[in-house]
């Protein structure tokens, strides 16, 4: 007769999968977590860092939601950039961050049509999206950052030379 | 350099302080009310006012919220339904609220508001309070109506040898004036500031002895005098602003003294109404991980004596009790980044407040007082037969109720991050197959033209600099023998006036494209918000697109301006040019060197000349099969 052991083990080992995969995919961000927000230095090329508290996921917040504000968080924060006395390259004044959406490991970053007041040059607007891709993708589960401007996707910024109809990864720089 | 901070609220104590408490400058009552407060003489009405827990609320809708935010350069990011409030100083730092919870992050801080933000309908509402701080406001109080006061936030102590120089950062534009200078002591006056940072600190630092802040004029008119009592032989110099910033200089000859704890002298009278002595208070305390461990900075006002005692492995708990001291503000129970596990701070007793960590492990402690109170040190070695208790006392001078200073260190800028262009670390996709059909080709691409004049500076348009410098190399390589099409030869678009720069660029890569070119070579001229950037940067996007950048990036080394090298990007023309491409930015319009060098004709020509031999040093070593090199 067949041992009845094997099915009740392969219940227990699904339960077990089931219930590492739940505790890791709900786990909260402990309290000291942090995010790097990049920024572009003005030599145009390296990037600097600063780390910024990352809220952790609260009582009633997703796992889903959270990803969701974690990036809403980090898109606002590098579009703001590091504070004033830091050489970096910047957004223009008012850029802000409109919301963000998560596709799968693709976050959507929608941009205020303050970015699109570019100083000319590819320098800066080679430098502030690099930044903004690096902190967004530096989200664990993101690797691509989507670009739209008031609701829109845009080929380019206007006048500008940086293709932003394809999402943007770190190997784009 | 020694980086200290004697005083400090609103949002640059973002980076150093998680307070314990709300700061106890009173508030009006303000619950469901509405009022007009003014600011910097205009008068904003705010609507959307709710109270919790006895501290004033704002609706994040209310017009006077956004005319405030707006006056004071701050951004809001908030939705209906959205669990994140965030706003963005014009430090800027972004603080961020969020619906349902105390907690409130401004950078790499956390704080405690005066209650969780809630949502009332649609609406969110913030603390008041909090809110203004992180704005480096205070509402105040003057007779029936209410005033919006700039508050002088902070005064860093830097201190580099013998120099020591005071950072006074505040809401509005600062532009302190001595108002007295005699007898080693220098008064400065901030009109239209007022400040909660009254007091004397000693510093003994450099040049600088003390520093005594008060505060003087009316609610609406109000000034913050700082007087700065120097060391002997110590001389000030002019006050520097720096961004948003104001330095006040002194230079000493003897070598510093220690920095901290020594005890201070009796203060001097402070004629602001806020200033008095009062019971000793726990104002805050901060956390700052290091490479090395964490660093907890706890504010004290007053004088006090403390004891601390630590248990021993595996049960590697810490505390220190602050005896006679009150805990301003509820207790707080956080975990905390490694090597410790959490963090506690509580009134134990009516006359003792303690502040307890988990270690996470048998790691090094020390305690020492601070020139704002105490700092606990935690190392993140472990060690053997460390100490399990001491103490001490602390010493300082502020004024009652008053947000206490922290000693700040804001997180260090990290130099080797990912991210960095060497080309080494550079990813691609694969290398395409592509042989041109017409290796004797050479596309030039005019940056801009026609309704896209580019950068503008100087009344000189990108678009005019970009034709002439392509017009030039065009001569040069034609005198060579190869074959040129540019994508314009006059001040016009390329595809149509008016059109999208998607069908702008595209039309200036099929042109490339379909003639089966050789090589690509788009000519631009840089420009950044301010002047400080210049270079010639040569950009790519492909595999291909390399080995040409680096011999074309070398022969303009020596065009007169500085070599940024080869930048990988994500730019249109590079990226969809199926041959080898360079977007050469020549120079900056917006830098003045740069720009006159733009402005010249020969320099143009010599820029031509050296793109030109770049061409030609490339098809030598990369040449096509059967064709020959120029």
């Amino acid at each position: 007769m067949r041992s009845p052991r094997l099915p009740v083990l392969i219940v227990l080992l699904a339960i077990v999968a089931a219930g590492t995969w739940y505790s890791l995919s709900h786990r909260a961000a402990r309290n000291g977590e942090t995010i790097a927000v990049y920024y572009t230095r003005q030599n145009g090329t390296t990037l600097g860092d600063v780390r910024v508290s990352m809220r952790p996921r609260q009582p009633g917040e997703s796992a889903a939601e959270h990803l969701h504000n974690t990036a809403l968080y980090a898109a606002v924060e590098a579009v703001a950039g590091p504070p004033n006395d830091v050489p970096a390259i910047r957004f223009p004044p008012g850029t802000r961050v409109l919301g963000v959406s998560v596709d799968g490991s693709t976050v959507t970053v929608d941009l205020s049509k303050d970015v699109e007041r570019q100083a000319g040059g590819t320098f800066g607007e080679n430098g502030e999206f690099k930044a903004l891709v690096y902190t967004v993708t530096g989200i664990p589960g993101v690797d691509a950052v989507s670009v739209t401007v008031d609701g829109a996707r845009l080929e380019t910024l206007p006048g500008g030379h940086l293709e932003l109809d394809q999402p943007l990864h770190r190997s784009d720089w | 350099m020694i980086n200290r901070c004697i005083a400090r609220t609103g949002s640059r104590a973002a980076f150093a302080l998680l307070a314990v408490a709300p700061f106890a400058f009173a508030s009006p009552a303000l619950a469901d009310a509405s009022i007009n407060a003014v600011y910097q003489q205009q008068t904003i009405r705010f609507t959307h006012l709710s109270s919790a827990y006895g501290a004033p609320a704002i609706g994040v809708a209310d017009p006077g919220f956004t005319k405030l935010l707006k006056a004071t350069g701050a951004l809001l990011t908030w939705k209906p339904g959205e669990r994140y409030v965030l706003i963005t100083t014009s430090a800027p730092v972004v603080v961020s609220f969020a619906l349902g919870d105390r907690r409130y992050d401004v950078g790499p801080i956390t704080l405690q508001a005066a209650f969780a933000p809630f949502a009332r309908g649609v609406e969110a509402y913030l603390p008041l309070d909090d809110v203004l701080r992180s704005l480096d406001l205070a509402l105040r109080r003057d007779g029936a109506a209410f005033v919006l006061q700039p508050q002088l936030a902070g005064l860093d102590v830097r201190q580099d040898g013998s120099r020591t120089t005071l950072l006074a950062h505040g809401a509005a534009p600062l532009h302190p004036r001595v108002v007295r200078e005699s007898d080693g002591v220098v008064t400065y006056a901030f009109d239209g500031v007022g400040t909660t940072l009254t007091g004397t600190r000693q510093i003994n630092a450099g040049g600088v002895r003390s520093v005594q802040i008060e505060t003087s004029g009316t609610v609406r008119d109000p000034r913050t005098l700082v007087t700065v009592t120097l060391a002997p032989g110590a001389v000030a110099e002019a006050p520097r602003e720096e961004e948003r910033d104001v330095a006040l200089a002194f230079d000493g000859v003897a070598p510093a003294a220690p920095v901290v704890a020594e005890e201070s002298p009796t203060p001097e009278p402070v004629p602001s109404a806020q200033a008095s002595s009062g019971p000793t208070l726990v104002t805050g305390v901060a956390m700052q991980p290091s490479d090395d461990g964490v660093s907890v900075a706890i504010a004290i006002a007053g004088n006090a004596s403390y004891e601390w005692h630590r248990l021993r492995d595996p049960d590697n708990r810490f505390w220190v009790d602050i005896d006679g001291a009150q805990l301003q503000g509820p207790p707080l129970d956080e975990g905390a980044p490694p090597p410790l596990t959490a963090l506690r701070v509580r009134q134990s007793d009516p006359t003792t407040v303690r502040i307890a960590l988990t270690l996470a492990g048998s790691k090094a402690v020390s305690v020492e007082p601070s020139a704002t109170g105490l700092e606990i040190i935690v190392g993140a070695q472990d060690v053997a037969d460390a100490p399990r208790s001491g103490g001490g006392s602390v010493g300082s001078v502020v004024s009652e109720g008053q947000p206490n200073p922290v000693l700040v260190t804001p997180a260090p800028l990290q130099p080797g991050v990912p991210g960095s262009s060497a080309d080494s670390t550079w990813k691609f996709g694969t290398r395409s197959n592509y042989v041109p059909t017409n290796p004797r080709l050479i596309v030039l691409d005019p940056g801009h033209g026609g309704s896209d004049r580019g950068t503008i500076h100087g009344g000189v348009a990108e678009a005019d600099l970009t034709l002439d410098m392509a017009k030039r190399l065009r001569d040069i390589l034609i005198a060579r023998g190869w074959e040129v099409k540019m994508t314009r030869d006059t001040d016009v678009d390329v595809y149509a006036p008016g059109d999208s720069a998607r069908d702008e660029l595209q039309a200036r890569v099929d042109v490339a494209n379909k003639a089966g070119a050789r090589l690509f070579v788009s000519i631009h001229a840089n420009a950044f918000i301010n002047s400080g950037p210049y270079g010639t940067t040569c950009y790519v996007s492909k595999p291909e697109d390399v080995a040409f950048a680096r011999i074309v990036e070398a022969q303009l080394a020596a065009d007169g301006t500085k070599d940024d090298g080869i930048v990988k990007s994500h730019l249109y023309v590079t990226l969809h040019t199926r041959m080898p491409a360079v977007l050469v930015e020549t120079a900056f319009l917006s830098n003045p060197s740069d720009y006159a060098l733009l402005t010249s004709a020969a320099w143009r020509q010599k820029v031509a000349q050296e793109i030109a031999d770049g061409i030609g040093q490339y098809t030598r070593e990369y040449p096509v099969p059967n064709q020959p090199a120029q």
